[in-house]
């Protein structure tokens, strides 16, 4: 075999001969697993006089880039089902990936194979010019009429360890269940970007292959109105679960948004405390403290020692979202005094909670307007701010990081740079399994 | 209280805006497909074709909408359809079902055709500034900015407003047209009674013209991207339809009351003996004289001045982002040039040689106008075979295919306008074969 790498726009439609005698031409590659990292070609598909035909890989004797592809016998068996298997140019090529690495959405122009070891293998997708030019066959012209320019075209190349194909909404489609663990690799600001980069059924069909807490924290970046249409494609059940996983003021944001009717379906799927927490919560306007503010403080008893207290945040600390400061309250839930983490920390270990609390409290009522909210958080320097009732009960806390979303103009937002890495030109050819 | 020295694990990120691309098309989506034909239809091109169609050929002419609206429905249709049950844009179809060589081609020729319909909406926007004694020189540039500043600062508000105004001057038509006291015996049997004038000059050209401005070939992408963002599914399929039918009617009526207010004044002052020759657009002006009086040029201007900004501004946009979505560049007006250069690009030379078109000295605007609508009619049956295969797929459209029905006269429609398109062509390179 003379071929080690090529494109499979360059081998499709070559001519296919045994013996020196031709029976047909390229016309497909066929993948059993495409869930590998680099997928082995299994087979190709042959157009025949007698219809589509398949040659496993084994019986290829050569492929050459320039000539013809020569077989060892004559493929008899039929070209499997369309569902069976994945095929490169019917299933993968021209169709919308999600490029991992660049973190963005992009169409496959052209699918690089290559050799390694015994194995033909999809090593990395084009997606840029260069493959929509060598696909209207135009490459060779190129280099010969306008060799600096096309020099100069880029080389889009994505390495088939991070694209992450988007399933069709189309059932006779392949699944490929392979992008789950690729797209978990997206920071969850990025990935709500693709998703509201996608069409309506396309964001459902990448939501749909995330598990409940990847699609909970890529929820909390999405706008109302993407989330509002995500729910009704995914349906009540799983929207519920996934809402269940959001931080509580964002699940509260959204289930505000939504008719009551939707309100109460999602919440009677979730579990009963989730839901009645919820639903305290989605009462308050949207930009007051109330709106903004969480329920998932932590918060510690005034009577208990230093050391214990420690013990206590060290077995709550993984599940809770906000450990820096630390509200004392009693068993009415009235907020008693604050303590910061590095207090505590510092803090005698046999010295009792509430003697080393800060008790001179900066404290809101949930109906404080939200630029209010960031003003007193800004004034105080204060990472949150705890929200109580009248009677001085505590209800929750909003966080810096709500205040500034809340108050930050949209312009300001938006033009916010994309923290982009450096494109891969190159894919690791070592990392190509044998 | 001190702030502790931790920072919070997941720095604070900006929520996710929708892009003004999604806004846009959410906007008429909500507005419903009726509106965005009208609207498609009936932009500069459209009032200036209509308008020529009626001062030119009367009621005569006005049988041409029956079957119009019927084609207009089944296209209208399948766009809607294609768009309910695969989630995606008609762009997107022809490239995953007709490869890069196909797409390259057609979105080759979208631009170009798109750009050419950009430039007569500034050709609208050109007469209209003159009319205010206001050089297109300086007009034109103007507006240009404007448009740019109002895709850079995109404001929902401002569109609807836009929108609003721009609606009004098509009411207006239907007032005027009733005040002008046609003879309505004479539109009921020019609606119902077809008329055909293959000997009369122009007249091919201008059903031609007609039907390129009524279904505009960038109209049924524009129509199928909107029903994907709204997320409307097969379960959708009846209330879509009902939306795009009565959309369609709406669009024909109120292209039949142009072309009935311009047979009422134009063609019929023409006929007792005025010389009125409309030779810009400003003098379609005179149908509205029996709603507006004095005030009807005034009305005129500003309504193909709206048009023509609206137009200019959703055009271009639209068309880098169907170009992009077919070829697989990133795509979006909100990301920073580098991330989206091609993007940037197209967006930017359409709108710049659109501009820059009607500012070649003594071009004839509204000849120009017509060209370009005529031009559509010519490319319009290219399209339609596409969908037509794509919509047939089984691969594709699952149990949703054409029916007999729709394909009949889809394909009908196809041929039709294809020979129309043809007779044309040629006999502007043999013009003994018609002027015989």
């Amino acid at each position: 075999m003379a071929f080690t790498e090529g494109f499979i726009s360059e081998l499709v439609g070559r001519r296919v001969t045994v013996n020196e005698i031709p029976i047909g031409k390229v016309s497909d590659f066929l993948v059993n697993k495409p869930d590998d990292v680099f997928p082995r070609i299994d087979g190709l598909v042959i157009k025949t006089s007698q219809g589509p035909r398949f040659a496993p890989i084994e019986s290829i004797a050569t492929i050459d880039p320039h000539g013809t592809v020569q077989l060892t016998m004559t493929p008899a068996e039929p070209a499997p089902p369309a569902e069976s298997a994945l095929l490169l140019i019917a299933d993968l090529l021209d169709k919308q990936i999600v490029d991992v690495d660049g973190r963005k959405v992009v169409r496959i122009n052209d699918l690089e194979i290559a050799r390694a070891g015994d194995a033909l293998r999809v090593v990395a997708a084009d997606v840029g010019v260069a493959g929509l030019l060598r696909r209207l066959g135009l490459k060779s012209f190129g280099k010969r009429f306008t060799p600096a320019i096309y020099r100069r075209i880029p080389r889009s190349m994505i390495a088939w360890d991070s694209v992450a194909p988007i399933r069709d909404a189309n059932p006779t489609q392949v699944n490929l269940s392979v992008t789950e663990s690729k797209l978990a690799r997206l920071h969850p600001s990025e990935l709500a970007e693709i998703i509201g980069d996608l069409s309506a059924r396309e964001a459902a069909a990448v939501v749909s292959q995330l598990d409940d807490e990847t699609a909970a924290d890529a929820f909390e970046h999405l706008d109302a109105e993407t989330q509002r249409t995500l729910i009704e494609d995914i349906g009540t059940e799983r929207a519920a679960d996934i809402i269940e996983e959001m931080d509580a003021d964002d699940a509260a944001d959204l289930l505000s948004e939504l008719d009551e009717e939707q309100q109460h379906e999602l919440l009677s799927e979730m579990n009963e405390y989730t839901a009645s927490e919820l639903r305290a919560l989605v009462k308050y306007a949207e930009d007051s403290a109330g709106g903004l503010m969480t329920t998932d403080y932590t918060w510690i008893y005034p009577h208990r020692t230093a050391e214990a207290t420690i013990r206590k945040i060290r077995e709550i600390a993984p599940t809770s979202e906000f450990i820096y400061y630390l509200y004392v309250v009693d068993k009415q839930d009235m907020l008693l005094g604050v303590l910061t983490l590095r207090a505590l920390l510092l803090a005698d270990p046999q010295a009792s909670i509430d003697s080393v609390m800060e008790t001179d409290l900066v404290t809101i009522h949930p109906d404080m307007a939200s630029e209010d909210v960031a003003a007193t958080i800004a004034r105080y320097d204060l990472l949150a701010v705890p929200v109580v009732d009248q009677h001085g009960k505590m209800l929750g806390i909003v966080t810096v990081d709500d205040a500034i979303d809340a108050i930050m103009p949209e312009e300001i937002a938006r033009k916010l740079p994309k923290f982009t890495a450096h494109r891969r030109t190159q894919y690791p050819g070592a990392s190509v399994a044998g | 209280m001190q702030a502790s020295q931790a920072s919070a694990d997941t720095p604070a990120q900006p929520l996710r805006r929708r892009s003004l691309w999604r806004t846009l098309l959410l906007f008429f989506a909500v507005l419903g497909p009726g509106f965005v034909t009208a609207s498609a239809g009936n932009d500069v091109g459209g009032i200036a074709t209509y308008s020529s169609a009626g001062a030119q050929f009367g009621y005569d002419i006005l049988w041409l909408m029956i079957p119009l609206a019927v084609a207009l429905v089944v296209v209208q249709e399948m766009s809607a359809r294609m768009g309910c049950v695969t989630g995606k844009g008609l762009a997107a179809l022809i490239r995953e079902g007709f490869g890069v060589r196909i797409s390259v081609f057609a979105m080759l020729v979208l631009f170009l055709i798109n750009t050419l319909i950009t430039s007569t909406e500034f050709a609208g926007i050109a007469a209209a500034s003159e009319h205010f004694g206001i050089s297109r020189y300086i007009g034109v540039p103007l507006a240009l900015v404007a448009v740019f500043l109002f895709v850079l600062r995109f404001n929902s508000k401002i569109v609807e407003r836009v929108f609003v105004i721009f609606s009004l001057i098509y009411l207006s038509y239907i007032v005027s047209a009733v005040l002008a006291h046609p003879d309505w015996h004479q539109v009921v049997t020019g609606t119902f009674i077809p008329h055909f004038e293959f000997r009369e000059a122009g007249w091919l050209a201008m059903v031609v013209t007609v039907i390129g401005t009524t279904i505009s070939p960038y109209m049924q992408f524009f129509l199928q991207s909107q029903v994907v963002e709204k997320g409307s599914r097969t379960e959708d399929l009846t209330f879509t339809r009902i939306d795009v039918t009565n959309g369609s009617i709406l669009a024909i009526a109120l292209a039949g009351f142009m072309i009935i207010a311009n047979a009422a004044t134009i063609f019929i002052a023409n006929q007792h003996g005025a010389k009125l020759n409309p030779q810009t657009a400003m003098d379609f002006a005179v149908a509205l004289k029996p709603l507006a009086g004095d005030a009807a040029a005034l009305i005129f201007a500003l309504g193909i001045l709206n048009a023509g900004l609206f137009t200019a501004t959703v055009l271009p946009l639209s068309t880098s982002y169907i170009v992009c979505e077919a070829l697989g560049f990133e795509a979006a007006i909100d990301r920073r040039f580098s991330e989206a250069p091609v993007f940037f690009m197209l967006f930017a030379a359409g709108l710049l040689l659109g501009a820059g078109f009607v500012l070649i000295p003594n071009l004839p605007l509204l000849q120009f106008i017509l060209f370009a609508q005529l031009l559509q009619g010519v490319l319009l049956p290219f399209e339609l075979v596409l969908m037509l295969i794509i919509i047939n797929r089984k691969s594709v459209m699952g149990p949703h295919t054409n029916g007999p029905l729709a394909n009949g006269i889809a394909w009908t429609t196809a041929i039709v306008i294809g020979v129309l398109s043809l007779v044309y062509v040629v006999g502007q390179f043999i013009p003994q074969l018609l002027g015989a």
